[in-house]
C-alpha cells in the first residue's frame, strides 16, 4: 500500500517537474531569448533591465495563458469523454468552438463594441455557451438527454456552423485574416486582463469538474448502471456540460480554437496512469498546460521571425506523439 | 417488516402504447424470484419499474415500508441493486476499482472511500470468489468473470433486494450455474430478496421458489414453479408444445421443449400397453413423429398416465391401486381394435394388470400386428406365479407379434406407416 502511494508521489513529482521544465523554457525562449539569470532577477529582485517588460507585459501573460487554457482543455476533453463513453470525443465535440467562432466572426463584421476591446472575446463566449444549450434542448426529450442524440446533434451544428462562417468570410472578405485567428487559434495578443478573466473562470471549473471524479468513474459503466449505483444521471449530465461549455467559451475566447490537446491529454493520461477520474482529470489539466506551453514556445521561435498559430504547432506535435503512444500500448498488448 | 418488495396495481406504457397492465405482486423477504414470459412480454420494463430507472404512470411499488418515489436515488441504491445482462466498460478499470464504486451511496463527496467500505467491497470480491484477480483490468476478464465482478459490485452496496435481468443469457453452462448458486445462497444465507429476469424456464425451476409468468404486459400467472409451469401455461404463453418430467436430482419440474418440425400428422395409429413408466420415452418420440397413439390401461397418477394425459392422448385407465375392471378392459379393447398396430412394453405383471395382456390374445386382435419389446427376460417381471408367461409364451407364438428393440421401434412404424399409405 505504501509502495502504491510512493509510486504515486514520484509520478506526479515527475508531472509537475516537467510541468516547471515546459513554463522555464518557454518564458526564455522567443523572438528575444531572455537568459534564466535575467529572468529570475526582474521576477525576485524587480530589476529593470531591457527584457523587463518583454518580459512581464508579453512573455509572461502569454506563458501563463497558454499554461491555464491547456488545462481547461484538457480537462475538459477528459470529462467529455467520460461522458459520452467515447474516446473520440474531446473539448469540442458539442460544437463550442464552431459557436465561439461564430460568435467572434460576428462582432469582428459587425464591428460592434460593447464590451470595448474584449467585445470580440465576449461574443466568442457567449457563442460557445449559447450553442452547448441549444444542442442539449435540441436532444432533450421527455427530461433526459440521450447521449447519442447530443453527439449527433453536436456534430450537425457544428457543421451547420461552420458553414455559415465560411459564407460570411466570402461576404466579407476584406476581414478574413482577422476571422482566421480565431479558427486556428492563437495566442499572440496576450495580456494580462485576458490571463485574469480566462484564469476566474477555467481555475475554479476544472476545481469543480474535479469534484465530480467519482461520478465520472461510475459513468463509465454506463448510464443505466450508474443510475443504479445512485447516480443522479440527468443532473450530473447538465452540471458537467455547463460547466465545460464555461471552460471552453473561456478558453476559445482567449485563443480561439487550439485543437487535438483535449483529445490527446487525456489519453496520454489514461496510457499511463490509468482511467481513474481522481487522477485523469489533474494529471490531464497539468499535462495539458505543459504541452500548450511548449507547442506556443516552439511555434514562436520555429520559423523566426514569423509564428507558427499554438492551434497549427498543438496538431503537429500532438498527433504523431498520440500515434506513437498507442502503438506501443497495442504492441504492450499483444 | 413481513414483505420486502410489493407492487400494486402497476401501469406502465412509452406514449400510448400500454407495456404493463396492473401489475400486482409480493414478494416475501429472503427469496428468490423469476420473471418468465416471452420477448416483449413487459420482464425488463417491469425491473426497470422496480427500480425506478422507469416511472410507472400508476401504481406504487414498495421497497420495506417505503414508496419508492418518496427515496431519493442514492437511498434506493443502498436497499436495491440491479445486475444487468452484460457490462460494457469504455475504458480501463481495475477490478476492485469497478467493485469499489458499488459502495458510491455510501461516500461522501470530497471525503473518498473509508476503509470500512474498502472491507466492505472485498468482503463482496471473497464471497463472489475474484480475489485472485482484483488486480486486473476488468476489460480482459471472460463473461463469466466480469459477471461475477459485477455481482461483487452489487453486493458492495449492501442492498436487501437484487434485481437481475437475464445475468446469465450470455454465459457458458458452468458460469449459469455458479452464478445462480451463488445468488441461491445468498437468498439462503443472508435473506437477500432476488428478483431475475430469466430465459431458461429449466433455470428458473430449478432455483426458484416463486416464479411470475408474465404474457402481453400482464401477470398470466404466479407462485411456485410447479404450479406456473405447466404444459398448459407454457403452450397459452410461449406458444411452444413441451413436455414436462420431474428431475429425479432434484424434485423440480423439467421442461422439454418438443420440436413442431414434423407437424405431419399421421392418421397411423398405435395403441401401447406400458405401465410404471415405461411408456414415456416412446410416446414423446411417436407423438414428435406425428402419431395417433392411445394408451390402457394405465393406473391414474402412473408416470405413463400423467404423460398421455399431458399429450392428451386417448387412455383407457383405472383407479389407483384398482385391478383392471370390466369396463376399463372393454376401453382398452376398444382403443386396441381401432389402432392400426399395437405395442407391448416391457411391463411388470401382477395379478392387478394381468387382463393387459390377456386382451393381446383375444381373437378379434388376431389379425393385428404386435410389436413385443423385450429388454430381459420376461419371467423376471412376472409376478403371477406363471400365469403371466403362459399367456405370454402364446402370444408370441402368434404368426402377426414380432419382437423387437426399442429403438427401433419408432423407424419401423414410421415405414409401416407409409407402406399402409400406399
Amino acid at each position: 500500500m505504501t509502495n502504491k502511494i510512493i509510486n504515486r508521489l514520484i509520478c506526479f513529482n515527475i508531472l509537475l517537474m516537467v510541468f516547471f521544465i515546459c513554463f522555464i523554457i518557454s518564458v526564455r525562449i522567443g523572438a528575444v531569448d531572455i537568459p534564466l539569470e535575467e529572468i529570475l532577477k526582474i521576477i525576485f529582485l524587480g530589476e529593470s533591465t531591457d527584457n523587463q517588460i518583454i518580459l512581464m507585459d508579453i512573455r509572461l501573460p502569454r506563458v501563463m495563458i497558454a499554461a491555464v487554457l491547456g488545462a481547461g482543455l484538457s480537462a475538459v476533453g477528459g470529462v467529455m469523454q467520460g461522458i459520452f463513453k467515447n474516446p473520440l470525443v474531446d473539448s469540442y465535440t458539442l460544437g463550442m468552438s464552431s459557436g465561439a467562432a461564430l460568435g467572434a466572426v460576428i462582432s469582428i463584421v459587425t464591428g460592434v463594441g460593447v464590451f470595448g476591446y474584449a467585445t470580440t472575446g465576449a461574443f466568442a463566449f457567449l457563442g460557445a455557451i449559447s450553442t452547448l444549450f441549444f444542442v442539449y434542448y435540441l436532444s432533450k426529450t421527455k427530461n433526459k438527454v440521450s447521449i447519442n442524440s447530443l453527439l449527433l446533434s453536436g456534430v450537425a451544428v457544428s457543421y451547420f456552423i461552420s458553414s455559415l462562417i465560411s459564407f460570411i468570410m466570402l461576404l466579407f472578405s476584406n476581414k478574413v485574416e482577422h476571422i482566421v485567428f480565431w479558427t486556428m487559434g492563437s495566442l499572440s495578443s496576450a495580456t494580462w486582463q485576458k490571463f485574469i478573466f480566462s484564469s476566474c473562470l477555467i481555475v475554479p471549473g476544472v476545481l469543480i469538474l474535479n469534484i465530480f471524479a467519482r461520478e465520472l468513474n461510475i459513468m463509465s459503466l454506463g448510464e443505466e448502471s450508474a443510475h443504479y449505483i445512485g447516480v443522479d444521471v440527468e443532473r450530473l449530465k447538465y452540471i458537467l456540460l455547463t460547466v465545460c461549455s464555461i471552460i471552453v467559451g473561456a478558453v476559445v475566447s482567449t485563443g480561439g480554437t487550439i485543437g487535438f490537446l483535449g483529445l490527446v491529454a487525456p489519453h496520454i493520461v489514461r496510457l499511463i496512469w490509468g482511467a481513474d477520474y481522481r487522477r485523469l482529470i489533474p494529471y490531464s489539466a497539468i499535462l495539458g498546460a505543459s504541452l500548450l506551453m511548449l507547442s506556443d514556445a516552439i511555434g514562436r521561435v520555429i520559423i523566426q521571425p514569423a509564428e507558427i498559430p499554438v492551434g497549427v504547432m498543438t496538431s503537429i506535435m500532438g498527433g504523431p506523439f498520440f500515434v506513437f503512444l498507442l502503438r506501443k500500448q497495442k504492441s504492450k498488448g499483444a | 417488516m413481513e414483505y420486502e418488495v410489493r407492487v400494486e396495481g402497476l401501469d406502465f406504457s412509452y406514449e400510448n402504447n400500454y407495456i404493463l397492465k396492473n401489475i400486482n405482486l409480493s414478494i416475501k423477504e429472503g427469496s428468490f424470484v423469476s420473471i418468465v414470459g416471452p420477448n416483449g412480454s413487459g420482464k425488463s420494463t417491469f425491473l426497470k419499474n422496480l427500480s425506478r430507472y422507469l416511472k410507472p404512470q400508476k401504481g406504487i411499488v414498495m421497497l420495506g415500508n417505503d414508496d419508492i418515489t418518496k427515496l431519493s436515488q442514492k437511498e434506493i441504491s443502498k436497499r436495491l441493486s440491479v445486475v444487468p445482462q452484460n457490462i460494457l466498460v469504455e475504458f480501463d478499470y481495475k477490478v476492485k476499482d469497478i467493485v469499489l464504486m458499488g459502495r458510491h451511496p455510501y461516500v461522501k463527496r470530497l471525503k473518498g472511500e473509508t476503509p470500512e467500505d474498502i472491507k466492505i467491497a472485498e468482503r463482496a470480491m471473497k464471497y463472489t470468489n475474484i480475489m485472485e484477480f482484483s488486480n486486473r483490468n476488468f476489460n480482459e476478464l471472460s463473461g463469466g468473470e466480469k459477471q461475477r465482478v459485477i455481482l461483487a459490485q452489487a453486493l458492495a452496496q449492501q442492498p436487501k433486494v437484487l434485481l437481475m435481468d437475464e445475468p446469465i443469457s450470455h454465459l457458458d453452462l458452468q458460469y449459469q450455474v455458479e452464478i445462480l448458486d451463488l445468488v441461491k445462497k445468498m437468498t439462503l444465507e443472508e435473506g437477500l430478496t432476488s428478483i431475475a429476469v430469466l430465459h431458461d424456464l429449466n433455470m428458473a425451476s430449478a432455483y426458484s421458489d416463486y416464479i411470475v409468468m408474465l404474457k402481453g404486459g400482464e401477470v398470466f400467472c404466479k407462485g411456485e414453479p410447479a404450479e406456473v409451469l405447466t404444459i398448459e401455461n407454457i403452450a397459452r404463453v410461449f406458444n411452444t408444445n413441451v413436455s414436462i418430467s420431474i428431475n429425479p436430482a432434484t424434485g423440480k419440474t423439467y421442461i422439454y421443449p418438443i420440436s413442431t418440425i414434423p407437424k405431419k400428422k399421421r392418421d397411423f395409429a398405435v395403441h401401447i400397453i406400458c405401465g410404471g413408466g415405461t411408456g414415456v420415452k416412446l410416446i414423446q418420440e411417436l407423438a414428435a413423429a406425428g402419431f395417433t397413439i392411445s394408451t390402457g390401461v394405465l393406473n391414474i397418477g402412473d408416470s405413463d398416465w400423467t404423460i398421455s394425459k399431458e399429450y392428451e392422448l386417448d387412455v383407457a385407465e383405472e383407479t389407483p391401486f384398482m385391478a383392471i375392471s370390466q369396463e376399463a378392459y372393454d376401453k382398452n379393447l376398444e382403443l386396441a381394435l381401432s389402432a392400426n398396430v399395437l405395442v407391448l412394453l416391457p411391463v411388470y405383471f401382477s395379478k392387478a394388470n394381468i387382463r393387459n395382456l390377456k386382451m393381446l390374445i383375444e381373437d378379434r386382435l388376431k389379425d393385428k400386428t404386435i410389436y413385443i419389446v423385450e429388454n430381459g427376460s420376461f419371467e423376471q417381471r412376472d409376478y403371477t406365479n406363471g400365469e403371466a408367461l403362459s399367456i405370454y409364451n402364446k402370444l408370441i407364438d402368434r404368426p402377426n407379434v414380432i419382437q423387437i428393440k426399442e429403438e427401433q421401434l419408432k423407424e419401423i412404424l414410421i415405414k409401416a406407416d407409409e407402406n399402409h399409405d400406399k
